[in-house]
């Protein structure tokens, strides 16, 4: 078989050799290297290059006969550009300091856009790390899109997931997993560990192969099944010591006995999904009721498309099968349907919007910098007038000119790219630890060959850009008046082209600035938005109950009550209670049933947010009870309901005294309504108030809680003697996540920090920019019009005569780029609009604000040549010229 | 150039691709030349420095050339083979005769086990 070598090395040739050897060289070294590649491949093309290079570097010459000449075009353009080239290197070495102020401007530009560029890369662009990623979906449901409160899209429950694998013939496999909470002991104290629990053919539905042992049998996954666990290449390193024979070995998980059967590779491991960035597996194995259960989503499950089979495919079966099942189930599956979505889209879901616009941001500053640099380039083409004029007085045409001084830009671009690299790189790896918990697949962020890809595109496109106008320009200039001496023409030359740089500059820094001053007054508004409860000094601690050693309610409920009893009287509490999900983190939402209703519950849903609390709870978050009263230790099954699930359920009447049931806790246990309370976000800062109901039992259904603790000392004080008090009354009993309820507020807020920073250090490296630019052609325009400057001053100008000129002629172009930047930030605000929260991105203050930013700054910068403009000795100045 | 052109005289490296082509009968082109230089000698040269001196043996009068057919295994690209002229095989003697008469009798202080044959 045939296989073409190195292409690009090939071209080089071509390029390279004259007519009179192309054919012979390349031809020899593609023969050679077709039997060497049957060698080694990889060897062969490394082969190929090095005789390339040697090629490249002294190519058999070429004799010309008179009458005979040949056109070898590729010869001569690559002799140009060699020239070219070591011209650029010459022109560096003579005036290294502008060619390092050029240089850093260009890696400051290229270097945040490869940054940014890698985490896009990383978490968009790079394919997930599984067998045929592209084939990997993630299955939910979609509930009755009725109410105004309800989610676009809910996990599973057992009893559809079998109906959809039973009938669906789309997938090559489908699995369903979800997460427990274990107890792990062993050595030492026991800790809390996240299992996934699996359904049968996980694995194999991923394509995860164990590194060692086997992954589950199909008959473990059943309740009579033996306890059996996966562990994860990084679990046997750090826990088992990487043992050999840990195949056997047994691991205590809630007090009991699970042998281990297989270990996963390291490469089975995803932080980006949950479920394979777990270190123990187990199987689900859910009980025949359990299997059986509709109207409970709390599962989750994903399948693997067959070959051939779209997504939009998948859907419409599973959209079918979705119809059948309503049919025969119309209390469980009326209405409800199925999503079939592509992992990848599941996994980075909303950080996409975000990385674009930042990615957006980010090109905006290397185009400043190419404006910048534009503008150096074209001071220095000026100041080099004579030796270009004298070239072209040699018979240079202009485009050989532009083409030298374009080389030249491009050569700057590629060390401030391969600089700018070097920055991204040490800021990336020191970067991603802090990105771990803001961005979905953070630990894959890399510089890679696509990167690098990147890297070399954006420094030619740099190059061109900031080379293609100072070029242009030069190769203009007249040769007569070059030449001549004394070069005065030179005020004249160039103006208008850096006052349209000017103007370019000022409006896409305000377009950043903007941008960044609607993130940030959004970050506040979000941090400041009203929560309906008081987060300050309320510490959290989250404790699952081993289930093995409190298996009855009253056990249960037994050690709740004795470990709020050890809290309270903490020193530094004032108030204590449990809850099992916390507000912002989101939790259950069910259906209510009202009494004496005679519409079945599924038939319109209205679903609220349902959490479980013990009195006290009200007391410590600050939620304000409005009506009615309190619960107390004495009730037993009442329920307090917030007044936006009043509004929703009762509307107009009065609930208090009415009764209604939680239809997945019992459908026939009614509980009374005893008072409304204030409403509280449960799901998101962003979220509107959600409506909820908080029921209280004496019996605890199962073993999970929150801890609420309102102190009157700082919160983390309080997270030793706390926990302390949990182990004081069971030391095998793990507690964790043991957090301040703001560092939650703060973590959920940290995707939106990341963008309001990020936007915040472009704008500033905009600003800067900016500035530098305005100052740099301010101070060349001053230059040029000195004499001038020292007539108008020996005519008796003052020096506010002076300044005023010098400030109007920088000010000018800046008040028009404030304009024109006004209009691209309107067209910019779309972008944003959907990711800020109260505040427009048309802000008017906001706008104001920046455009005063700016235009102070370039007053600034106007300033110092102004000042010196007037500082000028009108006699000196005259003399001189 | 790095080589004196009007010099009768071999270099070292032009006695290589002599040699090969000399070996390779009608069969002698770049690639050819350079693997055999390259199986034969240890070195391994690159196809330019090949070309180079095949072509300034070529301008000597040492060598002539003509040009192939294409190959599908080149690419569809042509080769240029070279022979022996005359003057090539009569300096390529030359410079054995001379290498030979300084090397003789001094097998035994080169640690030659085989005499030069």
């Amino acid at each position: 078989m045939r296989s073409a070598p190195p292409r690009l090395a090939v071209w080089l040739l071509t390029q390279r050799l004259s007519n009179a050897w192309r054919d012979f060289v390349i031809g020899d070294l593609e023969e050679e290297y077709q039997t060497r590649r049957l060698r080694s491949p990889l060897a062969a093309r490394s082969w190929f290059w090095r005789q390339t290079v040697r090629c490249l570097i002294a190519p058999p010459p070429v004799h010309y006969t008179p009458g005979a000449a040949e056109a070898s075009s590729g010869d001569s353009h690559m002799l140009t550009l060699i020239a070219d080239l070591r011209y650029a290197a010459r022109v560096i070495r003579r005036a290294p300091s502008f060619a390092v102020a050029v240089i850093s401007v260009l890696a400051i530009g290229i270097g945040a856009n490869t940054a940014l560029f890698s985490i896009v890369n990383a978490v968009l662009l790079r394919p997930l790390p599984f067998d045929q990623p592209e084939q990997l979906v993630r299955l939910f449901t979609k509930p009755p899109q009725t109410s105004a409160a309800s989610v676009p899209i809910f996990g599973l429950s057992p009893g559809k997931f079998y109906d959809w694998q039973r009938n669906s013939t789309s997938f090559e496999g489908m699995a369903l997993y979800r997460f427990r909470q274990f107890a792990l002991s062993g050595s030492g104290s026991a800790r809390a560990i996240v299992a996934g629990a699996v359904g049968a053919g996980f694995f194999e539905t991923l394509h995860a192969q164990p590194a060692r042992g086997r992954v589950f049998l199909p008959e473990e996954d059943t309740p009579a099944g033996k306890h059996v666990a996966i562990v994860s290449d990084r679990f046997w390193n750090s826990e088992l010591g990487a043992a050999p024979d840990v195949v056997g070995r047994t691991l205590t998980l809630d007090d009991e006995a699970y042998t281990i059967v297989g270990v996963m590779p390291a490469r089975a491991t995803v932080p980006a999904w949950e479920v394979m960035a777990s270190d123990i597996w187990v199987p689900i194995a859910l009980t025949e009721e359990q299997r059986g259960v509709r109207s409970n989503h709390n599962q989750r499950g994903f399948a693997r498309l067959k070959p051939g089979v779209t997504v939009e495919q998948a859907q419409a079966e599973m959209d079918a099968i979705s119809a059948r099942l309503a049919q025969e189930f119309p209390a469980s599956d009326g209405r409800w349907g199925a999503v079939v979505m592509p992992m990848r889209e599941e996994i980075v879901g909303d950080s996409r919007g975000m990385l674009v616009m930042l990615l957006g941001a980010v090109a905006l500053v290397l185009l400043i910098a190419c404006a910048n640099v534009g503008n150096l380039l074209f001071t220095r083409a000026l100041t080099r007038r004579k030796e270009l004029a004298i070239r072209s007085a040699l018979g240079a045409g202009r485009g050989r000119v532009f083409q030298q001084l374009l080389t030249e830009a491009v050569v700057y671009a590629a060390m401030g790219g391969a600089l700018g690299l070097v920055l991204a790189a040490a800021t990336l790896s020191s970067v991603s630890t802090v990105l771990a918990n803001q961005i979905p697949r953070a630990a894959e962020i890399t510089i890679d060959g696509r990167v690098l890809l990147f890297a070399i595109a954006a420094s030619l496109l740099t190059g061109i850009l900031a080379g293609t106008l100072p070029a242009v320009r030069a190769g203009r200039a007249d040769v007569n008046d070059a030449l001549k001496e004394g070069g005065r023409g030179d005020a004249a030359v160039g103006v208008g082209t850096r006052r349209l740089l000017i103007i370019c500059e000022v409006a896409l820094s305000l377009v950043l600035l903007m941008s960044a001053g609607v993130m940030i007054q959004s970050l506040l508004a979000l941090r400041q938005s009203n929560t309906g409860f008081d987060l300050s000094n309320v510490l959290t601690m989250e404790v699952s109950l081993v289930a093995t050693r409190y298996q009855t309610p009253a056990q249960r409920t037994a050690f709740y009550d004795a470990a709020l009893q050890r809290i309270r009287a903490l020193p530094g509490v004032e108030a204590a209670a449990t809850i099992d999900d916390l507000p912002l983190l989101d939790g259950s939402s069910q259906t209510l049933a009202l009494e004496g209703s005679t519409a079945p519950a599924q038939s319109d849903p209205v679903a609220v947010q349902v959490r479980q609390i013990t009195p006290g709870y009200l007391e410590t978050m600050r939620i304000p009870l409005l009506r009615g009263r309190n619960i107390a230790e004495s009730d037993s099954d009442v329920l307090l309901v917030s007044r936006e699930a009043a509004k929703l359920y009762w509307g107009t009447d009065d609930p208090i005294g009415r009764r209604a049931a939680l239809p997945m806790i019992s459908r026939t246990m009614f509980r009374e309504v005893v008072g409304i309370v204030g409403d509280v976000k449960q799901r998101d800062l962003a979220d509107s108030f959600t409506p909820t109901v908080y029921y209280y039992s004496r019996d605890r259904s199962w073993g999970g809680a929150t801890f609420v603790i309102r102190t009157s000392v700082p919160p983390a004080t309080l997270a030793q003697p706390a926990t302390a008090a949990i182990h004081a009354i069971d030391p095998q009993q793990p507690v964790q996540n043991v957090q301040t309820m703001e560092r939650i507020r703060d973590e959920r807020l940290s995707s939106q920090r990341l963008s309001a920073l990020l936007l915040g250090v472009f704008a500033g490296i905009a600003l800067l920019l900016a500035s530098v630019g305005i100052y740099s052609v301010v101070s060349y325009i001053v230059r040029g019009r000195s004499r001038e400057i020292g007539i108008r001053a020996a005519l008796g100008a003052r020096t506010s005569d002076v300044l005023g000129l010098v400030i109007v002629e920088g000010m000018t172009p800046t008040l028009i780029g404030i304009v024109v930047g006004t209009i691209a930030a309107f067209a910019a605000a779309r972008i944003l609009e959907r990711l800020v929260f109260g505040v427009s991105p048309y802000d008017a203050v906001t706008l104001v604000a920046v455009a005063v930013t700016l235009g102070a700054v370039a007053l600034v910068a106007c300033m110092v040549p102004a000042y010196r403009a007037a500082q000028l000795d009108p006699l000196k100045v005259l003399r001189e010229s | 150039m790095w080589f004196k052109t009007r010099s009768s005289a071999l270099g070292d490296f032009e006695q290589l691709i002599l040699l090969g082509v000399l070996r390779l009968d009608e069969d002698a082109y770049g690639a050819a030349i350079r693997q055999e230089i390259h199986a034969r000698s240890g070195r391994d040269v690159s196809i330019n420095a090949v070309y180079t001196t095949l072509d300034r043996l070529e301008r000597k009068g040492l060598l002539r050339s003509w040009v192939g057919e294409p190959t599908a295994q080149r690419g569809g690209r042509r080769r240029k083979f070279y022979a022996l002229r005359p003057s090539g095989m009569a300096a390529l003697r030359q410079a054995y005769h001379s290498f030979t008469e300084m090397a003789d009798g001094l097998q035994s202080r080169l640690s030659l086990t085989k005499g030069v044959k």
